[in-house]
């Protein structure tokens, strides 16, 4: 058993039927583990418990003047020490080890969850609850599995102990076999208590700390604007609410160690008074009247466990059915007649040059050309999204509404979903209208599955990313002037709207796969760059099929072909110029002009633009309404 | 054993981190305004440490008298007068528990609250300079750590100190002879502890950092699934986290060593001074030099030793963990104010910048000397490509950042020097950064004006086309919104919060940069014609990327590398025929002739 074999390679596959089946499945993974941590948790109590004794006898030899008897003694206290110190060392090494396994091991599944989940996860459990599982839950798993090793030492020690006091002296021996267990639940009535107060306690700081966070990340906004004392009065009230809060569960706490003071102490008073009897009477030594009044002293402590094992139970069930939640989600896609997995693998070797294949998507009508670039229009922003979704095939279903599920896209006659998942992907790049760029230096961030055609240089060239790299090379100081090397921090938040927008584009040109379907690509970069963006995305994809979802007519002139989508419909194509002359809701579209009134006559495109702006000069109706 | 590679820094820390004097500066403030609650703490202890000394020695005294014959009367006194020194240790350990609970949270109170006070006065330029990152960071993460450190390691810390000191004085008070035995093993301890000490805390930083490295890295994997499933990064993010676990293990396993080292001499010396009072007690007592009775009470108190020692060790390198946050809160308040004049008020409401020159980093300027003057009720738009400086230059405007040379006046006074109050009485920013604050939608709104009453905040959204959203909210401007478990706005509709935001605080010139980027383009082009009602009149310098928005400006202004190099209204620059009038006709094309 050794940290080195960490993490495993494969972290195996959970029985996920129930809570207390995973804990079983994750205790079965490190039996020995188990075994070992109880062994070395014996020999660590037992040898304090055993200390006592030592002390008794060597008071008693002290006592008789028998100097041979305190040698013993003192050598066996030595003895014992040596062994506590073993057992202690032992004991937390392996206790370490076992909470680390069974951390990492559930971290991996979860990770490996994640990632062959894809968008399927989050959209059905939330994010927070995810990572919960690998911090928060992986914790409390990982203290059952340490602490329930504890807690059976500490019971070996304790039947120990009472049995040696039993075998010499019945009664005593019974007040220690009946009273450690009484002493160690006496907290247990106060635990409930503490444990709600607490819990209230943390849910306000918890207010108060998302507040105190809220507040400060909208500082920019409130030192523009003002509100900074409103907003300081609420977190003020919030904070004295957690201290409020935090001062009832110090009430609770206080009176629980009173009573740990207490009640233990009585005991030994008890214990004592009973054992300076049997002295008076002579049935025990005075030696061993110090070892009873250690012993008892010393026992109460490892008991107390029992309370955290029972705690630690409670807390890794509710754990481990978060954690049977989540890493038993499946990929839940209605597919429709034959399944992408397994059995059609035959059928999919069958897509050969996707290059070369046109992609359709039946519900709309559209078709992309192969080798072509293709540009969509469409008025609204969600249908577009879900028209390049689908043109990736393979759409995770998004609640009930499977069953009025349109059909799946075609690549050269065949639905992708159809093919295994990896295949379609590899045929078909969508690339959203939200890329997540994910953290990592810059050559991390390209370095992602490709064709090798496209040097990252060529492709941050043609997606005009050329001030990003110096965005990033500032804020990255460790890079040493190496934009390659440096750091994209998470999301990319250190970057503006458009620069994460062009940087994940030129990630998406560097996969280079066959078919690129790109939802709005360029709409948070400014015009000059947007006509370079458009003439860099039409060079580079020369020859491979691409499909660009945008109303920017600076993309739209760039484009082969230009179809508009209208209710769900192709309504026309051509190419930009082309449209522009023949459509009229095309140009509405594209010029965000006023769309132009059912009746879409030719004179309606003659009519001026309706300005469009902040400062935009008013009609003169308006101005003229206002000046009255 | 070594310690693992440290990954590299991922970020620069912007704001500053509190000196150790800085620190002890703000701990002497602290202490000064608890000093009462403080006192009470350790006296009340004391007494319950005190009467838990009580135990051993009336144990000592049992067995002094049944080794020369005692009675069952001596017996029953010994055992009430343990039993009501138990009491006493009892009620005065609850006391002082409880009493360290509540000056530990009024501490804490005070440290999370001096940190959003003098957070929310930071200078504007400086928060646009080092961002909110770090700050929230400070704001939740190091509260949290600190909360650890001040509610538990501090009254733990110092009840241990006060329980170690009186129980050594026991021992010497019982027997001097015996407390010098006990103190036998003193050296090791503090040679153990000063090498783990030396080695610990950056450990532990470490450890921690990796283990929430895991988390961060399958935080993305989640939230980026789309991408990482369009991708095909499955793999990799699979490979990535089993790096990170390895990582985490590595500092796992070394601060496992640091503790197998460490344990030991702990250890070790507590069984030494156990051993040598009872062995050499032992002698002393068969000299005679020490009664039964006092060795008893001596071997006892020398066993109450490892509870004190171990509670100060187990606290320490949590109390150097909550130093370093505690640097991190006080750092704050390091940050300079800016320089600011307050007799500054401006004449007038022109805008002027005259050959400003600014730049971010020594030596690389990004404005190269811009000139422009922006008459009141005037529009400009501000275009140009991406990193050009037109977001630098709006700031300047908007008074956040000082020109490194040249200046930038509102009605004559200079904007960088007024007090940021009442440059934003005059003068707004609204960017692309929208952020909606945890609370009731009321809140969000009140803050540009807290005097507003609901029929205003209204007007405020319909004036920015939030009228729609805003009527189907059940229970309207009492709706709680913003991150956690509000009503999540939409991006655009968060923008359209900010914009209702500006309308309330109406300054006379407003700078907005990208301020309905995020709508749709229809939507966009009517929030900005439903908003030019409300700001007719207004000064308005608007950076925009969607060229419509220039075309409807009284002036254009083509941002280059940072100069302006076209300068001119939309037929002006038409007609010029340079790079903006090429660019405008491949965007409008054909359709505006």
């Amino acid at each position: 058993m050794s940290l080195l074999h960490l993490p495993m390679p494969d972290p195996g596959s959970p029985d996920l039927r129930s809570s207390l089946r995973l804990l079983a499945w994750l205790g079965r993974s490190q039996r020995k583990g188990q075994l070992l941590s109880v062994l070395w948790g014996t020999l660590l109590m037992g040898s304090q418990a055993a200390t006592p004794f030592l002390v008794g006898i060597g008071i008693q030899a002290a006592i008789d003047h028998h100097a041979r008897q305190l040698w013993f003694a003192g050598a066996g206290a030595l003895t014992l020490g040596v062994l506590q110190c073993a057992g202690s060392l032992l004991l937390h090494r392996q206790a370490v080890w076992n909470w680390v396994t069974a951390a990492s091991q559930v971290r991996q599944l979860v990770a490996r969850q994640a990632s062959t989940l894809g968008a399927g996860l989050s959209r059905r459990i939330a994010t927070g609850e995810i990572v919960a599982v690998s911090s928060g839950d992986v914790e409390k798993i990982g203290w059952f599995v340490e602490v329930s090793s504890r807690c059976g030492a500490a019971l070996v020690v304790w039947l120990g102990v009472s049995a040696a006091v039993l075998w010499r002296e019945p009664q005593l021996g019974l007040a220690v076999l009946l009273g450690v267990p009484v002493l160690a639940v006496s907290v247990w009535p106060l635990l409930r208590p503490l444990e709600a107060r607490f819990t209230r306690q943390r849910e306000l700081g918890g207010k108060a700390a998302e507040l105190a966070a809220d507040t400060v990340a909208g500082l920019r906004v409130l030192r523009g604007i003002g509100g900074e004392e409103l907003f300081l009065d609420r977190y003020r009230a919030a904070s004295q609410k957690v201290r409020a809060a935090a001062v009832r569960t110090a009430r609770t706490w206080s009176l629980m160690q009173a009573q740990q003071v207490l009640l233990p102490g009585m005991f030994v008073v008890g214990t004592t008074w009973y054992g300076a009897h049997l002295v008076v009477s002579g049935r025990i030594g005075v030696g061993e009247l110090v070892a009873v009044y250690g012993a008892c002293a010393f026992l109460a402590g490892p008991l107390r466990i029992l309370g955290e094992t029972a705690e630690a139970w409670t807390a890794a069930r509710v754990a481990a059915a978060r954690a049977v939640r989540v890493l038993a989600v499946q990929r839940d896609e209605q597919l429709g007649g034959e399944t992408g997995d397994g059995s059609a693998e035959g059928t999919a070797a069958a897509l050969t040059a996707p290059e070369r294949a046109d992609l359709h998507d039946p519900a709309t009508g559209l078709t992309a050309y192969a080798g072509r670039l293709t540009a969509v229009v469409c008025g609204d922003p969600d249908l577009a999204g879900a028209v390049a979704a689908r043109l990736g095939g393979h759409v995770p279903v998004d609640g009930a509404d499977s069953a009025s599920r349109p059909a799946s896209a075609t690549l050269g006659g065949r639905a992708l979903d159809t093919l295994p998942l990896e295949s379609a992907r590899a045929a078909v790049l969508v690339h959203d209208k939200d890329p997540v760029l994910l953290s990592g230096t810059l050559a991390e961030l390209l370095d992602i599955p490709r064709s090798g055609r496209i040097a990252p240089a060529a492709a941050l060239a043609a997606a005009c990313a050329e001030d990003v790299l110096d965005a990033l090379v500032d804020a990255s100081p460790s890079a040493g002037g190496d934009p390659m090397r440096a750091r994209i921090t998470e999301r990319g938040r250190s970057l503006s709207g458009g620069q994460r927008q062009r940087l994940a584009l030129a990630r998406a040109l560097v996969a280079d796969p066959p078919v690129l379907v790109l939802d709005e690509p360029t709409s948070a970069v400014d015009s000059h760059t947007e006509s370079r963006v458009a003439a860099g995305i039409a060079e580079l994809r020369k020859g491979r099929t691409t499909v660009v979802f945008a109303t920017s007519p600076l993309i739209l002139d760039r484009a082969d072909r230009v179809v508009l989508l209208q209710q769900g419909r192709v309504a026309g194509q051509g190419t930009h110029r082309e449209l522009m002359h023949s459509q009229a809701e095309y140009r509405a579209v594209v010029t965000r002009e006023e769309p132009v009134a059912a009746a879409s006559s030719a004179s309606a495109s003659s009519a001026a633009p309706v300005s469009a702006s902040p400062f935009a000069s008013m009609s003169a109706s308006v101005r003229a309404e206002e000046k009255r | 054993m070594k310690a693992p590679e440290r990954p590299a820094e991922q970020t620069a820390t912007m704001l500053p981190v509190g000196s150790p004097a800085a620190v002890r500066g703000y701990l002497r403030l602290l202490a000064v305004r608890h000093r009462r609650g403080f006192g009470a703490v350790v006296g009340l202890h004391a007494i319950g440490a005190a009467a838990a000394l009580v135990g051993p020695w009336v144990l000592g005294r049992l067995v002094q008298n049944l080794t020369a014959g005692s009675t069952e009367d001596y017996i029953a006194r010994s055992a009430l007068f343990y039993l009501a020194a138990l009491l006493v240790q009892a009620v005065f350990t609850g006391l002082s528990r409880l009493r360290g609970g509540i000056l530990g949270e009024e501490i804490l109170a005070d440290l999370r609250e001096d940190f959003l006070v003098r957070s929310v006065g930071l200078p504007p330029g400086v928060l646009e300079r080092a961002g909110t990152g770090d700050l929230v960071s400070r704001a939740t993460t190091d509260v949290d750590r600190l909360a650890t450190s001040v509610r538990d390691a501090l009254p733990e810390l110092s009840v241990a100190v006060v329980s170690l000191v009186l129980i050594l004085g026991a021992l010497v008070v019982t027997s001097p002879l015996l407390a010098a035995t006990a103190l036998i093993g003193a050296p090791v301890l503090l040679v153990g502890c000063r090498w783990y000490y030396r080695r610990a805390p950056q450990a532990y930083r470490d450890e921690s950092a990796s283990y929430a490295a895991i988390n961060t890295v399958l935080a993305e994997t989640v939230d980026a699934g789309q991408t990482v499933e369009a991708l095909r990064l499955g793999d990799d993010r699979v490979a990535l986290t089993d790096a990170k676990i390895r990582h985490w293990i590595d500092w796992a396993r070394y601060t496992l060593w640091l503790r197998s080292v460490f344990f030991p001499s702990v250890d070790f010396p507590y069984i030494l001074c156990l051993v040598s009072t009872l062995t050499l007690g032992g002698l002393f007592t068969l000299h005679g030099w020490v009664t039964p009775g006092r060795l008893t009470t001596g071997v006892l108190y020398a066993q109450l030793l490892i509870g004190p020692v171990d509670m100060i060790l187990r606290w320490y390198d949590e109390l150097q963990i909550g130093q370093a946050s505690m640097a991190r809160l006080v750092g704050v308040r390091e940050v300079p104010d800016a320089d600011t004049d307050d007799s500054l008020h401006p004449q007038g409401r022109t805008v002027n910048a005259d050959r400003v020159r600014f730049g971010y980093r020594e030596g690389a300027d990004v404005l190269h000397g811009i000139t422009l003057a922006v008459a009141p009720g005037q529009r400009i738009a501000l275009v140009g490509p991406s990193g050009a400086g037109k977001s630098t230059l709006g700031r300047l405007l908007a008074g956040i950042y000082a020109p490194r040379t040249g200046e930038v006046t509102l009605g004559g006074a200079r904007l960088a020097v007024m007090p940021p109050e009442r440059v934003r009485a005059q003068v707004a920013l609204v960017n692309q950064e929208h952020h909606v604050f945890v609370g009731t939608l009321r809140d969000n709104l009140r803050l540009a004006r807290p005097d507003a009453d609901d029929q205003e905040l209204r007007g405020a959204l319909d004036a920015v086309d939030a009228g729609q959203w805003f009527e189907a909210l059940p229970e309207g401007l009492d709706t709680e919104v913003g991150s956690g478990g509000g009503t999540q706005l939409t991006p655009p509709q968060a923008q359209q919060l900010a914009l209702a935001r500006l309308v309330l605080a109406d300054p006379h010139t407003l700078v907005l940069d990208e301020a309905t980027s995020l709508l749709d383009p229809r939507a966009a082009r009517h929030l900005e014609r439903s908003l030019a009602r409300v700001l007719d009149g207004r000064t308005v310098i608007a950076i925009a990327h969607r060229l419509h928005t220039a075309h409807d400006a009284d002036r254009i202004a083509v941002v280059e590398d940072g100069r302006i190099t076209e300068f001119g209204s939309h037929p002006e620059l038409i007609a010029a025929g340079g790079p903006y009038a090429a660019l405008w006709q491949s965007w409008r094309d054909e359709a505006t002739d």
